[in-house]
């Protein structure tokens, strides 16, 4: 945590710590989550809607048949471009997710960095990450550090806050394929803090069971 | 014996206090702000994102009002009024730790009689206001003219969640936002009138 500023007047410069209840923000993301599926189907939907109006005046010429590397899921794909495919959809709200952490870690970490002196090197960051922005986030630290001093680094969260709770009635598995998409969120903050502090980097989350949770970093290497 | 409106506030600390897990607001607004921006972006139409997020807080309120009612362990309500005072000075406290102001107003008299508020209450009809002094969904939002002129209501997740969390204790009221600062507006207001009370429904077998 950060330390405790020297005289008490400075402490008066330093905004209380407005807190609310871990709740309210669990039953947020659970809706948002629900929110993000109707409305990403919608915008998926409307530019579909707008690629074929446009096929159909000529400007465009007809889409290939979809071979992107995104559904990696989706093996037998259908021949139309156009039938919305259920991997592309859970895609779609996955990046959603990522979006919103992206700017929750970008504005959050301009907060919890503002005290601090710069940051040395990149290991000095991925240990603001594992400590300051985990605790301010999440309520504790990583577990689990490794790297390979080759600007990869594997944060180990035995007991992932935001998938610590998940069960589902339908089984493990399918808890399993939701929480991942929980953890789409937690990517994306750590990312968009990363990436406030200069370093774009990628961040992959994986859990194999619950409610153990890795991330991958990868950071550029001329850092 | 009625519980007075102090010891709402009471309940309403005891609560927050008791609560061992908190996050910091910063996070909670930052979120939905983007959030927001993202449904804005989905439906490109701000009416459509103000009934997004009616529905959106109507889900979040089913839910949320099992958690107060087990937390708080509060009885019925006696008449609206009273449900204005436990919504403003338990509720909001325990979840967001704000305490709007709540005035109340019964339903419109057919005659010019004068009555005593407590019998107004409870008719339906009857609402009340509630006046955020602060709103945690809003920190650090500014509002661009597009939004202002389309009509978005920011916090509109609040009205769902009045609105599906009094109908999971049998009141069909319409909430909705009377004023709101981001929107230049002096200050934030949601109305919450009563509709109806609703009949508790026996499952189909029983009896």
């Amino acid at each position: 945590m950060q330390a405790a500023p020297a005289s008490a007047i400075s402490t008066l410069a330093d905004l209380p710590v407005r807190m609310v209840d871990s709740a309210a923000m669990d039953y947020l993301l659970i809706e948002a989550v629900n929110a993000l599926h109707v409305s990403s189907a919608v915008a998926f939907a409307r530019a579909r809607k707008i690629e074929r109006d446009m096929v159909e005046a000529g400007l465009v010429p007809p889409p290939p048949p979809p071979a992107k590397q995104q559904n990696l899921r989706d093996s037998a794909s259908s021949t139309s471009g156009k039938i919305l495919v259920p991997a592309d959809e859970e895609e779609g709200v996955r990046s959603r997710l990522e979006a919103i952490g992206m700017h929750v870690g970008n504005n959050f970490a301009e907060r919890l960095c503002h005290d601090r002196p710069l940051f040395s090197d990149s290991l000095d960051v991925i240990k603001f990450v594992c400590k300051d922005l985990w605790v301010s986030c999440w309520d504790k630290q990583v577990d689990n550090l490794r790297t390979n001093h080759r600007g990869v680094y594997v944060l180990q969260d035995n007991a992932f806050k935001p998938i610590a709770r998940i069960s589902s009635w339908e089984g493990r598995q399918e808890a399993l394929k939701r929480a991942k998409l929980y953890v789409a969120l937690s990517a994306g903050i750590i990312r968009g803090a990363l990436s406030r502090i200069g370093f774009q980097g990628t961040v992959v989350p994986e859990i194999t069971t619950l409610p153990q949770c890795t991330f991958q970093i990868k950071l550029p290497k001329n850092t | 014996m009625a519980t007075t409106s102090k010891q709402y506030k009471a309940i309403g600390e005891d609560l927050w206090k008791g609560r061992t897990e908190k996050i910091n607001s910063e996070l909670f607004a930052l979120t939905y702000g983007a959030l927001v921006v993202q449904l804005i972006q989905d439906y490109e139409d701000y009416a459509e994102v103000n009934k997004q997020l009616e529905k959106m807080g109507y889900n979040i309120g089913t839910r949320l009002i099992e958690d107060f009612l087990a937390r708080s362990s509060l009885g019925r309500c006696s008449d609206f009024r009273e449900v204005g005072e436990v919504v403003a000075k338990v509720g909001f406290k325990s979840f967001l730790n704000i305490t709007p102001t709540v005035t109340h107003s019964g339903a419109p008299p057919p005659s010019s009689r004068p009555s005593s508020a407590a019998q107004q209450s409870g008719v339906p009809g009857s609402s009340f206001i509630l006046t955020l002094d602060e709103n945690p969904l809003a920190e650090f939002v500014e509002l661009p003219d597009e939004a202002l002129e389309g009509g978005l209501w920011f916090s509109n997740v609040l009205c769902g969640v009045l609105r599906g969390a009094l109908e999971m204790v049998q009141m069909q009221v319409q909430a909705e936002f009377l004023s709101d600062v981001l929107r230049g507006d002096e200050s934030t207001e949601i109305r919450v009138t009563l509709l109806k009370y609703l009949e508790e429904e026996v499952p189909v077998g029983d009896d």
